[in-house]
Order: C-alpha cells, then sequence, then structure tokens
C-alpha cells in the first residue's frame, strides 16, 4: 500500500484521524473515537507495524487509553490504563503524552498530577516509574493553569527528558533509574527567585534525533513588564541548550512575545525551529493575525510565517501538544486550535490552508508519514 | 460468628456493561456499600476503576444510590445493606 499521512487530531468530544495520500491533496476525516471526551495525548507508533494510541479523559469513569492497529479506523481500550499505587495517595486526573519507549512495545505515559508510567506491553499494563514520580521534589511540583501536568518525554539512548508544568526540566541518564531537575538558565515570572532550580512552567521541550544534544523549549515567558519581587524577566519564553538540557540560553530576541505553547523542530534541520507567539494575557494571536515564526539558524534570527492566514479578527489559541510536522521531503505543519480549526502550512510552513474548519477544541495534534 | 449472607444486585449502567461481560445487573453478597465495591474489584477490576479512583474514592460523576436513597445522604460506602437491596451505579448528569 502506497505511503499516507496519518494525522491524529485529539479534541475535547474525542480523537478524530485525518488521512490524505502523500500528495496531501484531500483529507478525509474519520472519528470521533473515545466516547466522545477529551484526549490530551495521542501517539503514532511505527515501530513495526503501525499502531495509534490516544488517551481518553473520561470525567466519569476515569482514564483510558485507546489503542488501533488498523491505522484509525477502529479504537479499542487496551487493558489498563496507568493507575498510581493503591497507598500512594494520588489519584489520576489525565494523560497529557504517550511516546515510544526502548524496545518495540515498551510505552512511556506522562500524567497529572506529574509523574511517569512505563508499559512493556503495548499498553496493557502499566508501571510507575518511581525515579520521576516519586522524585524528592514532587510533592512540592505546583499546578499550572492547565493542571500539574507531565507533558513532554524524549527519549535519547539512555536519556530521559522530561518537561512538567509547573516542575521544570528534569533529566535522567541511566534510561530513566533516576532524575535531576536540570533547569540552568530556564527562567520562572511567578516567583521572587528567577531562576530556581525548579518549578518552572515549562509549556513543551523539543529536538532533533539528529543532534541530540540540542534540544529548544517553549517556557511560559510573558514577564518582560513584570513589577513583582525580583523585576522584570525579559525573553525567558524561548531557549535552547547545547548541553543535553544541562544549560539553557534564551533564543526570543526577534519574536513579538515570548510567550506560546507549542515548539516544533524541522524533521530535516535541527538549526530550524518553529513557534507560535501569542499574547501572554489572552493567550491568542498578537493583533488577531495568526502567524508561525520559523528560524533557520538555531534560534538567532526569526521569520514571521502568515500567508494563507487571516490578517486580522482572529484570535487562536494553539495549545502545547497541537502542533506538528511531518517527515515529507518538503514537509508540512500542522496545528488545531482551541476553537477547533486543524491549519496545514505546507512548503516548511510557507503556505497555510484550514484543512477542517469546526472541530471541537483541538488538544493535541500528530502527524506521521505510515 | 458467621453472619448471615445479604444477596443484593448491582445495577449496571449501559456505558459500563463492556466492564463486565455485557452483564446489566450482578448478584453478589455484601452487607454495607463499601463490600459491595470490594467484590466488585475482585470480579471485575475495570468495572471497579470506572467507579472509583485509585484512592478508593468513588469518582466525582459518578452516583451510587440504594434502592432509592443516595449513598451520600445515608452512611457513605459504610451505608448497610439489606437482602434484596439494589444498589444502583448512575453517571452524573454533567456536560457542556
Amino acid at each position: 500500500m502506497s505511503e499516507r499521512v496519518i494525522l491524529c487530531i485529539g479534541t475535547r468530544k474525542g480523537l478524530f484521524v485525518a488521512e490524505a495520500p502523500k500528495t496531501r491533496g484531500r483529507f478525509s476525516l474519520r472519528g470521533p473515537f473515545g466516547q466522545g471526551v477529551a484526549v490530551y495525548a495521542a501517539l503514532i507508533d511505527r515501530r513495526g507495524a503501525p499502531r495509534l494510541y490516544a488517551s481518553s479523559c473520561n470525567p466519569f469513569f476515569g482514564m483510558k487509553v485507546l489503542r488501533s492497529t488498523d491505522l484509525g479506523k477502529t479504537f479499542k481500550e487496551t487493558k489498563a490504563a496507568p493507575a498510581f499505587p493503591k497507598d500512594d495517595g494520588r489519584a489520576l486526573a489525565n494523560i497529557w503524552s504517550l511516546e515510544a519507549g526502548q524496545d518495540k512495545k515498551d510505552l512511556l505515559c506522562g500524567v497529572e498530577p506529574a509523574a511517569l508510567f512505563r508499559s512493556a506491553d503495548g499498553g496493557d499494563s502499566w508501571e510507575m516509574v518511581d525515579g520521576l514520580s516519586n522524585h524528592a521534589h514532587a510533592r512540592k511540583w505546583q499546578p499550572g493553569a492547565g493542571g500539574l501536568c507531565l507533558h513532554t518525554i524524549r527519549l535519547d539512548g539512555d536519556r530521559v527528558h522530561v518537561g512538567i508544568s509547573t516542575g521544570g526540566h528534569y533529566l535522567s541518564e541511566d534510561g530513566g533509574r533516576t532524575f535531576a531537575a536540570s533547569n540552568t538558565g530556564v527562567g520562572a515570572g511567578f516567583q521572587p527567585d528567577p531562576y530556581p532550580e525548579f518549578g518552572q512552567c515549562v509549556h513543551k521541550i523539543a529536538g532533533h534525533k539528529d543532534a541530540p544534544g540540542r534540544l529548544y523549549m517553549q517556557n511560559h515567558g510573558g514577564w518582560a513588564n513584570w513589577s513583582g519581587p525580583g523585576g522584570p524577566r525579559p525573553d525567558i519564553g524561548v531557549l535552547r541548550s547545547d548541553d543535553y538540557g544541562k544549560t539553557w540560553r534564551s533564543i526570543a530576541k526577534g519574536l513579538p512575545s515570548d510567550f506560546g505553547f507549542p515548539i516544533v523542530v524541522h524533521p530535516h534541520s535541527a538549526d530550524t525551529v518553529y513557534v507560535m507567539p501569542l499574547v501572554p494575557e489572552t493567550r491568542t494571536c498578537p493583533g488577531g493575525a495568526p502567524a508561525v515564526w520559523r528560524s533557520e539558524d538555531g534560534g538567532s534570527s526569526w521569520t514571521r510565517l502568515a500567508r494563507g492566514f487571516p490578517k486580522r479578527e482572529t484570535f487562536l489559541t494553539v495549545q502545547r501538544d497541537a502542533m506538528d510536522v511531518d517527515e515529507l521531503k518538503s514537509p508540512a505543519l500542522y496545528f488545531g486550535t482551541t476553537t477547533g480549526q486543524l491549519w496545514m502550512g505546507s512548503d516548511g510552513g510557507e503556505d497555510w490552508s484550514c484543512l477542517f474548519d469546526s472541530l471541537p477544541p483541538i488538544h493535541c495534534v500528530k502527524v506521521a508519514v505510515v | 460468628m458467621e453472619l448471615p449472607a445479604t444477596p443484593v444486585t448491582v445495577h449496571v449502567p449501559g456505558v459500563l456493561r463492556g466492564d463486565c461481560d455485557g452483564a446489566s445487573e450482578l448478584s453478589l453478597e455484601a452487607p454495607s456499600v463499601r463490600t459491595a465495591l470490594e467484590e466488585l474489584e475482585r470480579r471485575y477490576p475495570a468495572l471497579y476503576r470506572s467507579v472509583c479512583d485509585e484512592t478508593g474514592a468513588v469518582r466525582r460523576h459518578v452516583n451510587l444510590f440504594v434502592n432509592t436513597s443516595h449513598v451520600r445522604d445515608r452512611e457513605g460506602l459504610d451505608t448497610a445493606l439489606v437482602p434484596g437491596d439494589v444498589v444502583w451505579i448512575i453517571p452524573a448528569v454533567s456536560g457542556g
């Protein structure tokens, strides 16, 4: 069968799957799957026969994990969802991240309240990863507006990076056995200490598989005019690390706002990174004119990409996991909005078109060519 | 001294019947709502997990009734059951 582009679109009312030939000429849509409840995390697992996974945050009956073995034509619940041990005292509120683990059926799952789980059997059973979930800092992490969520998991051999809002960036260098806060240079605007050891409101971390030491972070920015203790903290929102996340530095100069949620790296260039700056107070596009901003030099300079977007009266919000990029030769970006539009930016984000304009509010977008 | 048997029925809402082999009603012996839930956990762990979270608390949007009384208006999970009682699992009305 010829390759297709598959999009998993997690919404407030369930999971949708969109499919198109590699030309991306027309996307067909199916769904919603998962009892019409919120989906904050999805994974298109291409190890072996493709499998699609999605979280399903059922406000009535708790968390479920959905799995499809037919490219999203049908989904079934796995035998179990992550759950805290009975004597732990915490109860699962949401699943924010699903990622492929080391072995063929290994999965990793980031949850709310912030904790990490691992499955060795494709999601049918789960065990808590103690090194992160019972870290000495764990009971001191605080929820941000979206909840106390572990939203980012990045694997690089024995290194495991996780991002927590609000907890910061944690790094394991022993395959996930132990973790340490790794936030040097990551600012926080909502407490007296501008550079605490941990507790930052990290929004998303991204990288490129061929440059594992290089990481990009969308942090909670918007503190340039803060008048609290410690004074203003400009440009702490968009950051870069060149030492596997040990230290970070700002690359926000040139952006209209250092506040935003997603950050995405070009599949063929570790120097090319995309963000969507938002007004920190409203979390919508500056001036009501949507734009994705791209740097092709690792964050030294930025270019505004807006061809195809409305030029006014369009106050979109894009959440942390609602932007992704495919891996075709000339890749396309995709993002979903909290007002239910799914946009595609062809030619690396140069030309934007709205694929679907009336979906439920979108929480996450994942794309793969399978 | 052996306690007298307390045969009761648990009524399962349609949306959760997949967690208990499609049954709409389950017959079990339980002298209280708590022990009824414990029995559900033993026999149908997925059904139990849909009703209670990891801490054992009944989920916020799930209501348990004994016949026509909400357990919160009686003794909560310690509400005593008598032979013939029906425990109803009913999702709350909420949406948006």
